[in-house]
């Protein structure tokens, strides 16, 4: 009598702990999340809000290399340049007298007038010598950096802040001079920040 | 034992025998020693409310219960920082499923996105805690051991290249696999997320993790009360408790919201890209079909939602 | 024994109602509680020893509670450390203590049925300290309830450490079924009926095997580990087991015998023995095959082995460790494989003690902690561990050794009692 109790409680146990397991393992995949309250729906119609671009400066200015209080003294160009002849061969700062000589020039092998509209210094050239407004260096950059602007067209280049679902807010955009310097592109070496501090990432010492 | 004597019959002593006394008070001796040698579970006691103990999991939670315990979490945070913090728990969205790409042509290794991360999730100062490593990697090898994560060097070096790491959330995470108490999970979004009040801290997931995308916390995060971010999310930034595990969720108190992450508001290149997988609309649809991808240890078959990306 | 027979001798009535049960089954644990707390000075220093590391154990791990597991050396990428080093050994241990039992009962070998509780008070021993060792590991114990099926969340099947929950409890219960059972028919002057316990002890032969089978899929089931992410991981914890689980018991038995001046178990011995010339020579091959395939075929997936046996990038704290065990395991096998071993006791100590040391050295230091070095970004980062996770450690191992000391000491008198009632009684018979 008692060991066929004994017997009859492991089985038991045994049947039990099979059923639980196999109640687990089929209801596992059919486990779904909690559904969420329902939200504003996302439907393409709804209001879109717009991308700006962050702004850039309306007028051009160039550093005398010189400084005050205040900082390095800038100098609208068109203070001399409505004056002064341009020099259409000039590639580099380096061969300029007087002004811009802090100007660090390294983007490929253009003039300064490829850029600069020599008639209007608040102004930029295009290739095919039209002039467009100063703001618009997204513009001029592009006829070049033609793979550039299609990324960054498509958001896959160029930072941006605010937010990934223009349902729901907007966005601001860098420019192209936000990151690069116009007169040397290339990422200049900048200081990284918080390196890592991580706990014993040195050697532990045993007591 | 054999070689001891027989007890003494305490009736035949006609009490209690000399044997029993040494006993008792060996026994006291004992049980005094215990206490003090437990004594500092005492001091730690308070540190974890009765609430706080028995409160379900998070997906038991029902909406009354949750606003419970947030405003809870909103009280403690006030008593140990003085500070007003805003807990929010927002739900995942129907038809987005988040996506993040990293272009490692333009990525200069300045780890301003470790650092936005580090102060956005209210991180732990000392430590430089931040859910993004950022390895300098030789130019012409992906071999991960020829990196290294702790150069103070200015960047970007020439004959280097950038590998920001961060949480990859897996289509098939074996963090969330290996968990025994279900305190991280996969939510309908596609981020992996850990109830912090729910973890008993095992740290099997971050063994289980092979892009090191997990981080434990040790001991109470030392965070200034001034330096705290009040714009907090229940399964995403609010201050860890000890003895945790925490990772990186996509900042989703802030993409929740429709926001971009912190880390590529702070990226000074421009090199990271976000958003919604299901829409083909989308920057990262486009940069997933027109850019070439590069996925972390793509062989172990984890299907990550993080991509890095080159320009052609 | 002379002790126990001059104890008071109890009514030697079997129990027949259920309130006779109650009151023999009560009159058990307290005669076993009683002997827990007494015996010669040799027994109370040796308690008191073990009591007082223990206690330093435990209040390293108040601190530890209360401090965070900062106090460790463990980090983020050694997020495992010395505690579950030992678990993974302790596991094993209590796996290796079924080793008497398999010849016992399969093979009928009738005197390892007299110590084969030996092996099985040590499986009980064992699993208690390596849940210790998990609950030590744990950042939030006070959290433990969240592991409890249906009370908390019990991510039951698909983590293997849920699994892992269910056999090491089911392995306690089994082993303390029993246990309990034939240590209490023999209390109440019983034989013990071998349909109430021998088919559990079958199960118990196939739920020491899963223990360990289990704890070796919790680590080669990580991708992203490849130091782990072997299929001989389970086979090796299994012929690693089968070696330090033997080498204690024969430890064990001679302790015994020499405190208790009788002279039983040269069979088990030489059993035993025979066990673990086999096993640490398959434990030997399993080793050398992994190394084989790391070292042959190279490549960044052999950086941890490289970092074991070699060290990496000049960082070597675990080199002297390896080498260590496997010239302790070394020694041992040349120990063993001697054939007068069993006659020189001293030698087959000496033997066992290598074993069981360069054992938890192999799996622990040298196979948990280079499972996370490099990491899996592959960063070097080293681990030691701190002064508290030794204290802890020792803490719990006192502790685990107290228990067995009392389970022991329990079975002894136990024994002894039944045997003197016997005696008494075959006395009374015969005129």
């Amino acid at each position: 009598m008692r060991s066929l109790l004994a017997w009859l409680t492991a089985v038991l146990t045994v049947l039990l702990a099979a059923g639980w397991i196999g109640l687990r393992l089929t209801a596992a995949p059919a486990r779904v999340d909690v559904p969420s309250p329902v939200q504003p729906a996302r439907a393409t119609e709804s209001p879109r809000f717009s991308t700006t671009l962050r702004p850039g400066p309306a007028t051009p200015r160039v550093r005398t290399g010189t400084a005050d209080a205040q900082g390095p003294i800038t100098v609208a160009c068109s203070t001399c340049h409505q004056t002064t002849k341009p020099n259409p061969e000039l590639r580099s700062a380096a061969e300029l007298k007087q002004f811009h000589r802090g100007l660090e020039y390294r983007h490929g092998s253009l003039t300064c007038l490829s850029c600069h509209q020599a008639s209007n210094y608040d102004a930029l050239r295009l290739a095919d010598g039209s002039t467009i407004p100063f703001a618009e260096t997204m513009t001029l950059c592009s006829q070049c950096h033609g793979q550039k602007r299609r990324d960054y067209d498509h958001g896959a280049h160029g930072g941006m802040q605010g937010f990934w679902d223009l349902s729901r807010g907007p966005r601001t955009r860098n420019t192209c001079v936000h990151c690069h310097d116009p007169h040397a592109p290339a990422q200049p070496f900048v200081q990284p920040v918080l390196p890592p501090r991580d706990r014993l990432s040195v050697p532990a010492k045993s007591p | 034992m054999s070689t001891s004597p027989a007890p003494a019959p305490e009736a035949a002593a006609g009490g209690v025998s000399r044997r029993t006394v040494l006993k008792g008070l060996g026994a006291t001796l004992g049980l005094a020693a215990y206490a003090k040698a437990i004594a500092p579970l005492t001091e730690w006691a308070p540190s974890t409310s009765i609430d706080e103990f028995l409160q379900r999991h998070y997906k038991e939670l029902s909406p009354l219960d949750l606003r419970v315990v947030l405003q809870r979490l909103e009280r403690e945070a006030k008593q140990e920082y003085g500070v007003d913090v805003r807990i929010s728990d927002l739900k995942a969205q129907p038809g987005v499923k988040f996506g993040y790409a990293l272009n490692l042509s333009v990525c200069n290794g300045c780890r301003k996105c470790a650092e936005a991360c580090h102060l956005e999730n209210n991180h732990d100062r000392p430590s430089h805690n931040s859910y993004i490593r950022v390895f300098e990697m030789s130019r012409g090898s992906m071999d991960l051991e020829k990196g290294n994560a702790h150069y103070t060097h200015p960047v970007k070096q020439p004959d280097k290249y950038y590998l920001p790491v961060q949480c990859q959330q897996c289509e098939h995470p074996p963090c969330v696999d290996v968990c025994p108490v279900e305190a991280t999970w996969k939510e309908p979004d596609g981020i992996v997320v850990v109830d912090y009040n729910w973890c008993i801290g095992c740290r099997y997931c971050e063994a289980a993790c092979p892009y090191h995308a997990r981080r434990f916390n040790w001991e109470k995060p030392k965070i200034a009360p001034e330096e705290i971010n009040r714009d907090q999310g229940y399964l995403s930034n609010r201050v860890r408790p000890q003895g945790v595990m925490e990772k990186c969720t996509f900042c989703l108190h802030r993409t929740r919201a429709g926001r971009l992450p912190a880390c590529l508001e702070a990226c000074p290149t421009g090199a990271r890209v976000f958003g919604n997988l299901l829409d083909p609309q989308s920057e990262i649809r486009w940069v997933l079909e027109h850019k070439r991808i590069f996925i972390l240890k793509e062989e172990l078959g984890l299907k990550p939602q993080f991509f890095y990306f080159f320009d052609a | 024994m002379p002790d126990a027979a001059a104890s008071p001798v109890l009514p030697d009535t079997t129990p027949h109602t259920p309130r006779e049960y109650v009151r023999s089954y009560l009159r058990f644990l307290g005669q076993a509680i009683s002997e827990a707390f007494d015996g010669g000075p040799a027994f109370y220093v040796w308690m008191i020893l073990l009591t007082a590391v223990a206690l330093v154990g435990a209040n390293a791990w108040a601190i530890q509670v209360r401090d965070g597991m900062a106090v460790t050396h463990m980090s983020d990428h050694v997020s495992w450390g010395l505690y579950i080093a030992n678990f993974t050994f302790l596991v094993g241990l209590a796996a290796g203590g079924v080793m008497m039992v398999i010849p016992a009962y399969l093979y009928h070998d009738e005197e390892m049925h007299d110590v084969v509780i030996v092996g099985e008070l040590l499986a009980i021993a064992a699993i208690l300290m390596a849940l210790f060792f998990v609950v030590v590991d744990l950042g939030r114990p006070d959290r433990f309830w969240h592991l409890i099926p249906f009370l908390g969340k019990f991510h039951f099947p698909v983590s293997m450490l849920t699994w892992d929950v269910i056999v090491l409890n089911g392995y306690l219960v089994i082993n303390v079924y029993i246990c309990t059972y034939l240590l209490y028919e023999r209390f109440i002057g019983r034989k013990p009926n071998p349909r109430w316990y021998v088919p559990f002890v079958f199960l118990s032969i196939v739920w020491a095997i899963s223990i360990h089978t289990v704890t070796a899929f919790l680590y080669c089931g990580l991708g992203g580990r490849p130091f782990w992410n072997t299929a001989l991981l389970a086979p090796r914890f299994l012929a690693s087991a089968f070696v330090s689980g033997p080498a204690f018991i024969i430890l064990a038995i001679q302790i015994i015998r020499r405190i208790y001046h009788r002279n039983f178990g040269d069979g088990p011995i030489e059993t035993l023995t025979k066990i673990m010339r086999v096993t640490i020579l398959v434990n030997f091959l399993m080793v050398l095959s992994e190394l084989f395939v790391e070292f042959y075929t190279g490549g960044s997936h052999t950086s941890a082995a490289r970092y074991l046996y070699l060290g990496l990038h000049g960082r070597s704290a675990l080199v002297p460790w390896i080498w260590s065990a496997i010239g302790m395991n070394l020694l041992a096998a040349v120990l063993l494989l001697t054939s007068s071993i069993t006659d020189h006791p001293w030698r087959l100590n000496a033997a066992c003690v290598l074993a069981f040391a360069g054992i938890w050295i192999e799996k622990g230091m040298g196979l948990i902690i280079p499972g996370f070095i490099p990491s899996t970004l592959h960063e070097v980062v080293e681990y030691l561990p701190s002064l508290a996770e030794w204290k802890i450690t020792a803490g719990i191992w006192a502790f685990g050794l107290l228990l067995y000391t009392v389970f022991l000491k329990i079975t002894a008198s136990v024994f002894a009692r039944r045997r003197a009632l016997d005696a008494a009684a075959a006395a009374r018979s015969t005129p």
